[in-house]
């Protein structure tokens, strides 16, 4: 058990590649809440998860900042403390190129992306801090060190959130907290069924397409699956993880160079 | 049941320090392993301390020469029966020098000791890997394989060509059942630490052997080294039949010392 006594906070929870890091995490004897903004999924999540009062579920959109805020307390509140929060919340945006990119646009995603892991981690580390524990795990993307045309509100925040991420690590890394960017490849998850086919065509391809776009550069020649950032999330979020910090973990089956 | 119940791995330089970590980690997760050093009393030593009856196996090998470093990977193979997991650990140096200083020797003392072992070990590994579909190779690299510092460029060089290696091994292999990945330690206080260290303390005009491990630890954000525990769960990670989509991967362990 890597995590026992652990309290973790998961946004976007429920379904995905969150849903998997918190069953992960439940299997390793933590407790989580999950966070998404539909009941209904939440309400399925808890039931299928079956773990009993080690999960718990706030609904809530995280593109809110006091919503954010809120989620951090709760979670305090509910099960008495917090170490590890997982910024995991995130997807794309109206598919453009930039000289033809809407602000609503550009705004929604940096809220969505950039400023809710902001929100949370700052909100985060006040529990963190004065315990001398905790680990922040963002979840980035392969976008946040390489690119996808029509796409730079993800691109971009996903770069930035590799950029929050080790400056935050610089800040606490004397202090028991690490914080992690883990990039996945390409997930079939419900963002990527809901995004995709926009984002495809915006690129002049099918789904399909865009899919093996994503896959073919890759050593493996498929897609990542949800399972394998949660691999990965629970050796950052056990003891063993205290030495790994300001990293952005590639898990995107080779392809990223760096 | 264990993580690596039922695995064969081998792990070069693996009587103490990282690869000794390694060995012990796997064989509590219920691998076969075969540890591996240049002398049989470091092998006998390791072996009476793991206390790990059947399950651990020592064959000798100095890792700077193919011979010896391919016979390790068949010898494993002759005594488990297969082999599933190589960490090709061995690493080090014989002096540090200025690139202008340099010498012959030195130089291909450690381009045979580290770029090589870690080739002539995948190589060999991976003719047994690819007919059973399934394998992981692991390769010990370092934050210097990103990064940089005076009197070590025999060091930094290889570290980064284990780098480029991995890459495209994991490509050419990424289809076969069989990952290649390379681990970045920050510094470590190992054998290799203690025995090259008071050298580089000497040549660097540093306090002593916490001096040295001030100077690069100073720049991670943990202001401390590594730990072999800490790399050993890397590579247990690695080493998982659930780690089948990470390939490719430089994954650090550095306490937030490389900046990509």
């Amino acid at each position: 058990m890597e995590l026992e006594g652990k309290i973790a906070a998961i946004t976007g929870g429920t379904r995905g590649i969150g849903r998997a890091i918190a069953e992960a995490f439940v299997a390793e004897g933590a407790k989580v809440v999950v966070n998404g903004r539909s009941p209904d999924k939440g309400a399925a999540a808890v039931s299928e998860m079956d773990a009993g009062d080690a999960v718990h579920f706030i609904a809530g959109d995280v593109t809110d900042q006091s919503f954010c805020e809120g989620l951090v307390d709760q979670t305090v509140e509910h099960f008495g403390r917090i170490d590890i929060m997982v910024n995991n919340a995130g997807g794309g945006g109206d598919t453009a190129a930039v000289v033809d990119m809407e602000d609503e646009s550009w705004n929604r995603v940096m809220d969505w992306n950039l400023n809710h892991p902001f929100w949370c981690t700052r909100r985060a580390l006040k529990h963190m801090i004065p315990q001398q524990s905790g680990r922040i795990i963002n979840i980035s993307s392969m976008y946040g060190k390489l690119a996808l045309p029509s796409n730079a509100h993800y691109v971009t925040t996903k770069h930035g959130l590799n950029g929050l991420t080790k400056a935050v690590a610089l800040e606490v890394g004397d202090l028991g907290i690490t914080c992690n960017a883990l990039c996945p490849g390409g997930i079939m998850t419900d963002v990527m069924n809901e995004q995709g086919p926009q984002a495809a065509a915006a690129m002049g391809m099918e789904f399909q397409d865009l899919l093996d776009h994503m896959a073919q550069p890759s050593a493996i020649k498929r897609l990542n699956d949800v399972e394998d950032v949660a691999l990965v999330a629970v050796l950052i979020a056990s003891d063993a993880g205290a030495g790994i910090t300001g990293s952005m973990i590639s898990i995107d089956g080779g392809v990223s160079p760096y | 049941m264990g993580k690596l119940e039922g695995k064969v791995a081998v792990i070069t330089a693996s009587t103490r320090s990282i690869g000794r970590e390694i060995a012990e980690t796997y064989v509590r997760e219920g691998a076969n392993v075969v540890i591996s050093s240049r002398t049989q009393e470091k092998g006998d030593a390791a072996l009476a301390e793991m206390d790990g009856g059947d399950q651990v196996h020592f064959i000798p090998c100095d890792a700077g020469y193919q011979d010896q470093v391919e016979a390790l990977i068949d010898g494993t193979v002759d005594h488990f029966g297969r082999v599933d997991i190589a960490v090709l650990n061995a690493g080090g140096i014989s002096e540090p020098a200025t690139v202008a200083d340099m010498t012959d020797e030195a130089w291909q003392y450690a381009l045979n000791l580290n770029l090589n072992h870690t080739f002539w070990g995948m190589r060999r590994a991976l003719k047994y890997m690819l007919p059973q579909k399934h394998g992981r190779i692991i390769a010990m690299s370092s934050v210097e394989g990103k990064l940089s510092k005076p009197t070590i460029s025999h060091y930094s060089s290889n570290k980064h060509a284990i780098n480029g290696l991995v890459k495209v091994a994991a490509h050419e292999n990424g289809t076969e059942g069989v990952t290649v990945n390379a681990i970045l330690p920050g510094v470590v206080l190992t054998d290799m630490f203690y025995e090259a260290g008071p050298q580089a303390v000497e040549s660097m005009g540093l306090d002593g052997l916490d001096g040295l491990a001030a100077l690069y630890a100073g720049g991670s954000a943990i202001k401390r080294p590594n730990t072999v525990e800490e790399v050993a769960a890397v590579a247990l990670m690695l080493a998982r039949d659930e780690a089948k989509n990470i390939t490719g991967c430089l994954f650090p362990c550095d306490g937030g010392t490389s900046p990509y």
